[in-house]
């Protein structure tokens, strides 16, 4: 259980401290607004907000603000001019969060268990406190939910053909558009985004490709039928418009989210989306060669100044062996790249440079959309969750944790998730909802 | 041909077949190809429309706005409202909208053209609803179960169809969730030195200001009121005072005086979470007359005051809520009953009917008062105790301190916002049925109470916090 602030009485004129954050229970990437109220004119307050993550550790933000002449702050219009946030950032208490001085080095939020909210406490402080609030007696106090899941949304298992996933469903009778969605080298069935997908209106099915059941038993590692399987599952889903999945991978997921679109005679993806990933592969290969190809390529890492690994180089320069990259000019949907300028993790700026030459030399680059921002890591994330620069990592089969700088300035990087999520979901939207079938050109008319 | 109960697979495999029949796609109107009828939405080639609603989770005062989009345009539409009262009832809306020429609508901007209410209501589809048919009668909805929210299914079906006789094909729906507590919000049932009720503490280390809470002559201890209070930032004491097993005597009788309310506002003012001196009373219908009459006791010394629909005074003799015959409770002779046999209490309160010496020294009142009317109130007579009470304070000098606000149309229960009324319900079902006329019309009333409710919440900002 973690401790909030004690409670003490206080002096009359800070009594009539008022704090209300709406809505109190929200989407994880809705926004809220937080209002205070009944503050002497002028005085320094802080807001602060305290999250306890689901392994037991305590992260905090805090923002710094001057209350106006009618007593109020409200952190929709008024500037920080402290704390883990500047300027006017309504969300910046969220996105700012950090763990807590003393806790253990390179952690990250990830939530598990996204059928219950992520519970923060947002609490306003009289004067401007960087630290120790344990210590202070906050003079008014609201707790937020921040949900993955809309109500209605049903979260179903996957365990059919060895596939280990599984499939978000928004409410309603459907059909709705799939999305099959994909995460990168460390493995686990991670759901958080797909549940969101779901509470957005896309069936999505989050797959595990690297630590599934089958890998874990047989100690190999699936072959390209998996992703087939998968996208099969979904399309045969009875609540599933088949002829409407996207495809969407983070980092490794991209390599094979780029795979199944440009080469699988299964796959018939309406539109695919790759963030902070790479199209270099090897192209007859499936995660076994590209794990290989990373094995080969080991020496080509570096090390920050901190000693935390740094993987960007690993696949690069960018092979001109056209068997060593997905050939993205023979792709048939529009391609949505987010790309971290800033990312040590993986070499994302410069492949998507390439895959840029690649279709405008093959004349389809009407299909692709590069979204690029400045200060931006490797883990590009749904919004107002906190930024991971570097971490204790484990990759998929490895035994061991080694810290690894991911990259990205907090906030800029937040900037950048809040920008690409809502242009992700308008992406995926106008190509799942609407428009004209992009693999129509190859059916025969009747 | 594609009527309701084709499958999906089946229509998917059906229409691949006949591309001549493709659907009509927004924005890409083909001249003379226009279908009309009830194909148009199922296809192999596109999803079923998308609904929104807007944030999903809310508390229950607050609105969520509801749209569509991906819709063929200028079409018309139904969307419905369903949800279960904690008794299992079955409360259910509906109305009827046009698309626009983009294929979308949304409740915010647009109008309903017919169904449980018309014209442009963001939150029509929460207040209107009724009882569905086939449900029990008499009906009220209150909850019972404030730590858990009321689940509303929200529906989209083709065309303009009453849900009860045509409902036609579910082509979409979201869920939304009506909350009566902020997160955070701490519940504490209070028994002690014989006090019946329920402290609601909001999140934080206070000291809060603070609501005591009454309700009617219904009895039990609704709860749904102080605990919005709280997620609103005060701390909200329910008191019951009749009709509750924990109550002592019988349990159609007021068992307790003026030393309960007194140690009820005590118990507020002791609270180490309470600022003794921001304590405010608000009560609806007899509640009415005890905040009148608590917040007059001797040392009782409230910040401010909130009548609803009630009297200044007791009648005779303290109201027998249940029917026994009709000759042994004298206030009977006030009853009158319309064509139906349904009681209207209202004649009970008239100023000239109550108590003389129950009438509460209204000139004695030393914080603000705020008065609610409703003018259909056929349970009260409102409009002549508001009558009284203005001419009252006007009489002392006092005006300064009194706020009236009357609602046409609105009936005796005017709760929080967005919630349904009943014109009618059971008043008691034993020894025999027996429904009460409370009077209002959905869209008066519902008006009536989003009004009421945030002019409510300014005064007590105002008079506790300020």
């Amino acid at each position: 259980m973690c401790p909030f602030v004690q409670q003490v009485r206080m002096d009359n004129s800070l009594q009539r401290v008022k704090l209300s954050v709406h809505p109190s229970r929200a989407l994880v990437d809705e926004e809220f607004v937080i209002l205070v109220q009944n503050v002497p004119p002028g005085s320094p307050m802080t807001l602060h907000a305290l999250h306890c993550s689901e392994d037991g550790h305590r992260w905090e933000a805090c923002g710094h603000y001057i209350a106006d002449s009618s007593g109020s702050i409200n952190a929709a219009d008024d500037c920080s001019v402290g704390g883990s946030y500047l300027g006017v950032e309504p969300m910046g208490l969220l996105w700012s969060l950090k763990p807590v001085p003393g806790s253990k080095p390179g952690l990250r939020m990830r939530k598990k268990d996204v059928q219950t909210p992520m519970v923060v406490a947002i609490s306003v402080f009289n004067g401007h406190h960087s630290e120790a609030f344990v210590d202070q007696v906050s003079l008014a106090s609201w707790v937020v939910e921040r949900w993955y899941m809309a109500p209605g949304v049903r979260r179903i298992p996957v365990t059919e053909q060895q596939l280990t996933g599984t499939l978000f469903l928004p409410p309603g009778p459907g059909p709705f558009p799939g999305l099959l969605d994909l995460w990168g080298g460390g493995g686990q069935l991670v759901e958080y985004r797909s549940a969101l997908l779901a509470s957005h209106g896309i069936a999505s099915l989050a797959l595990d490709y690297l630590t599934n059941e089958f890998t874990t038993q047989t100690g190999k590692m699936v072959d390209n039928q998996y992703f087939e399987t998968a996208y099969r599952v979904l399309q045969q889903h009875p609540q599933v418009l088949g002829s409407r999945i996207a495809m969407l991978g983070l980092s490794l997921g991209s390599v094979f989210t780029l795979k199944m679109a440009v080469y699988s005679p299964v796959v018939k993806l309406r539109c695919a989306v790759c963030i902070s990933g790479s199209h270099i592969q090897p192209v007859s290969g499936g995660p076994q060669e590209m794990m290989d190809l990373f094995t080969r390529n080991i020496e080509k890492i570096n090390f920050s100044e901190q000693n935390e690994v740094i993987w960007r180089s690993l696949l690069l320069p960018v092979p001109s062996d056209p068997s060593m990259k997905a050939d993205v000019g023979r792709l048939r949907c529009p391609l949505l790249l987010v790309v971290g300028e800033d990312d040590q993790n993986w070499c994302t700026q410069e492949s998507a440079a390439d895959m840029e030459q690649m279709m405008a030399r093959a004349g389809n680059d009407h299909l692709l959309t590069i979204l690029s921002y400045p200060e931006t890591g490797h883990l590009i994330e749904p919004p107002y969750t906190p930024h991971t620069p570097s971490s204790m990592y484990r990759g998929a089969g490895v035994d061991q944790k080694m810290m690894v700088l991911w990259g990205g300035k907090t906030p800029e990087h937040s900037a950048a998730q809040e920008d690409s999520w809502r242009k992700i979901l308008t992406f995926l939207k106008k190509n799942l909802y609407g428009g004209s079938d992009p693999q129509a050109i190859h059916r025969s008319h009747l | 041909m594609f009527r309701s109960h084709v499958s999906v697979t089946t229509i998917r495999q059906v229409v691949e077949i006949n591309t001549k029949h493709r659907l009509f796609s927004p924005g890409k109107l083909t001249p003379g190809k226009r279908i009309v009828g009830s194909m148009r939405w199922e296809s192999s080639t596109r999803p079923a429309p998308l609904l929104t609603a807007t944030p999903v989770r809310t508390l229950v005062d607050e609105q969520t706005c509801i749209k569509a989009s991906f819709l063929p345009s200028n079409h018309p539409v139904t969307v419905c409202a369903r949800m279960r009262s904690d008794e299992g009832d079955l409360w259910q809306s509906f109305a009827h909208y046009n698309t626009n020429s983009s294929g979308m609508f949304n409740l915010n901007s647009d109008h309903s053209v017919g169904g449980s209410y018309s014209g442009c209501e963001p939150m029509g589809l929460f207040w209107s609803m009724q009882p569905a048919p086939g449900e029990r009668e008499g009906l009220r909805l209150r909850k019972k179960c404030v730590e858990s929210p009321y689940t509303v299914q929200i529906s989209l079906l083709e065309g303009h169809v009453s849900p009860n006789q045509d409902p036609g094909k579910e082509v979409a729906a979201v869920t939304a969730e009506r909350w009566y507590m902020s997160p955070g919000v701490k519940r504490q049932e209070i028994r002690q030195n014989g006090l019946v009720g329920t402290l609601f503490i909001p999140p934080g280390p206070g000291p809060f200001p603070a609501m005591l809470d009454m309700w009617g002559m219904g009895g039990g201890l609704p709860e749904y009121r102080s605990s919005l209070f709280a997620s609103r930032g005060y701390a909200s004491f329910c008191l019951a005072y009749v009709g509750h097993k924990d109550l002592p005597g019988p349990s159609n009788t007021v068992n307790v005086g003026d030393s309960y309310f007194k140690a009820a506002f005590q118990f507020l003012q002791e609270h180490s979470q309470i600022s003794a001196d921001r304590i405010g009373i608000v009560g609806l219908s007899y509640g009415c007359y005890l905040t009148l009459h608590t917040g007059t006791l001797p040392g009782v010394k409230p910040a401010c005051l909130i009548g609803i629909n009630g009297p200044v005074g007791s009648s005779r003799e303290l109201l027998h809520v249940n029917v026994t015959t009709k000759k042994s409770d004298q206030d009977q002779v006030f009853w009158s009953f319309d064509d139906q046999g349904y009681i209207i209490f209202k004649q009970t309160s008239l100023p000239s009917n109550l108590h003389p010496e129950s009438i509460v020294k209204l000139e004695e009142i030393t914080c603000p008062l705020m008065y609610i009317v409703g003018e259909d109130d056929l349970s009260a007579s409102s409009i002549e105790n508001a009558d009284l009470i203005e001419k009252t304070l006007r009489a002392a000098g006092k005006s300064h301190l009194f706020t009236r606000l009357s609602y046409p149309g609105a009936g005796h229960l005017i709760e929080p916002p967005y919630s349904p009324m009943s014109r009618a319900s059971f008043w008691v079902i034993k020894p025999e049925k027996l429904m009460t006329l409370w009077g209002g019309h959905p869209a008066p009333h519902a008006a009536a109470q989003e009004d009421a409710w945030r002019k409510m919440l300014a005064f007590m900002e105002l008079s506790l916090r300020r």
